[in-house]
């Protein structure tokens, strides 16, 4: 009887269990704004390269009945570069998907690690943009960023972004390269020269830009000096120029950030840290614009990763280099 | 009576489990199925450059009574450094194997693949002729 019992309260308490476990949760209505209140995310997708902006989206709100916003400040782990700024225009995205501006105070003031923007029309909400512009001292190290805002009820709220990894990567772009002129390129240097620039820095020159309309198959080429003659046709390179740089032609690697904005893809740290360049040839012939090379110098000190912006026909060409320090 | 039953219950179980686990298609050391089919060729061939882009400078020439794949290939190629692609006749396998990228530089000594036919009982060697435009 004893045992029945029991049985048949283990199958009771089962069945209340069963019954709780399937409850639905009731959604609860958030409560609104009551406070000052913040939010931010960040804008910029990819690596993190030293020269280049970290874009920031930083929203704000008060309630109408407790007062007005007052300013607005970041306060960055690292000090940005020239050209860090916090956005003294409000924006907001219209039905066509276009952010529009509203201008909301005084142009923000940057004083070491802290940005300050000064509202100067009353508001008690505001979405605005934070540029910081990646600085030198950051290569390799983690940043990270306080957001805050200052209502005139004398509140404060803030909120913390990062810390975000900066690349080691360096980035130059837009080098316009052209057969038997501007064809000594410099890895080291992140550089172009003509012969004459070249000729006092040969241990410096990683590659040679070239055209060569026949074989059609050579068209624009970046060739090392120490390349065999074959593939530096008619030029007469300056004494002592013979380095090695291993090449490794790659299609369809158009680097955003390369590419001036254009494509989705992202080269970074550990594509260039994890290439391939074992037995690959000193020379790369038959590129074309939107095509990429991977680039080892013969001191193995640097890696690259260079992409054809444009080619001419008449023997030009512009490309863009990612730079990584081994 | 209860014991025999009991004991030809019990063959019939042993006789289910072995004919059960028992594969209905042989296969060969690579997992794959060994069929009846005596095809034994190769029916294209494309060789990729490291940026996985045709390096060849004209159609690969197969011949499949002297078993040669003749392949001209564009000036300045790094043989070195390619991936070639074989089309085989259905159910055939290549030996050895392609996993990745090839060194076919040496043009003296060309490579030589061989094309294993679906019933695994026939074997074909290509040799593979590179040379440059």
């Amino acid at each position: 009887m004893q045992n029945k019992n029991i049985q048949f309260s283990f199958l009771v308490i089962m069945m209340l269990a069963s019954l709780l476990a399937c409850k639905k949760e009731e959604y609860i209505i958030p409560d609104p704004v009551s406070q000052l209140t913040n939010d931010c995310i960040k804008r910029t997708i990819g690596p993190s390269i030293v020269s280049l902006p970290l874009e920031f989206a930083y929203a704000m709100a008060i309630p109408k009945s407790s007062g007005k916003l007052v300013s607005a400040q970041v306060e960055a782990s690292i000090a940005g570069a020239t050209g860090t700024y916090l956005e003294h225009r409000s924006f907001f995205t219209n039905a066509s998907g276009v952010d529009v501006p509203v201008l909301v105070g005084s142009p923000s003031v940057t004083v070491d690690k802290t940005t300050k923007m000064t509202y100067s029309i009353d508001t008690n909400a505001a979405t605005l943009r934070y540029y910081y512009v990646i600085p030198e001292g950051a290569r390799g190290q983690s940043v990270s960023f306080t957001f805050s805002v200052t209502s005139s009820d004398g509140k404060t709220a803030s909120y913390k972004m990062g810390p975000y990894t900066v690349s080691k990567m360096s980035i130059k772009r837009n080098l316009a390269v052209s057969n038997g002129v501007n064809a000594f390129i410099s890895i080291e240097d992140m550089a172009v020269y003509n012969a004459a620039a070249a000729a006092p820095i040969p241990g410096k020159i990683d590659l040679v830009y070239l055209f060569r309309a026949s074989p059609t198959t050579f068209a624009h080429a970046l060739v090392s000096p120490g390349a065999d003659a074959a593939y530096l046709p008619g030029v007469v390179l300056p004494s002592g120029m013979n380095r090695s740089t291993k090449l490794r032609k790659v299609f369809n690697l158009q680097d955003r950030n390369l590419a001036n904005l254009q494509f989705g893809i992202y080269v970074d740290d550990i594509d260039l840290k994890n290439v391939d360049m074992v037995d690959m040839p000193n020379y790369a012939i038959g590129l074309r614009a939107e095509a990429g090379v991977w680039v080892e110098t013969a001191d193995k000190k640097y890696r690259a990763y260079i992409f054809v912006n444009s080619i001419t026909p008449t023997g030009t060409a512009v490309i863009s280099m990612l730079r990584y320090t081994l | 009576m209860a014991k025999y039953f009991k004991i030809a219950l019990s063959i019939l179980m042993i006789s289910a489990i072995i004919i059960s686990c028992k594969k209905d298609s042989p296969v060969d050391e690579d997992g794959l199925l060994i069929t009846f089919r005596q095809e034994c060729f190769v029916s294209n061939f494309e060789l990729l450059g490291a940026d996985f882009v045709s390096v060849r400078s004209k159609t690969a020439v197969i011949d499949t009574v002297a078993q040669t794949i003749d392949v001209e290939v564009l000036f300045g190629t790094d043989l070195k450094n390619v991936y070639p692609q074989f089309t085989l006749a259905t159910d055939c396998k290549l030996d050895p194997k392609i996993t990745g990228k090839t060194d076919l530089s040496n043009l003296a000594n060309p490579k030589v693949y061989t094309v294993v036919s679906g019933n695994r009982k026939i074997r074909k060697a290509y040799k593979l002729n590179i040379k440059y435009q």
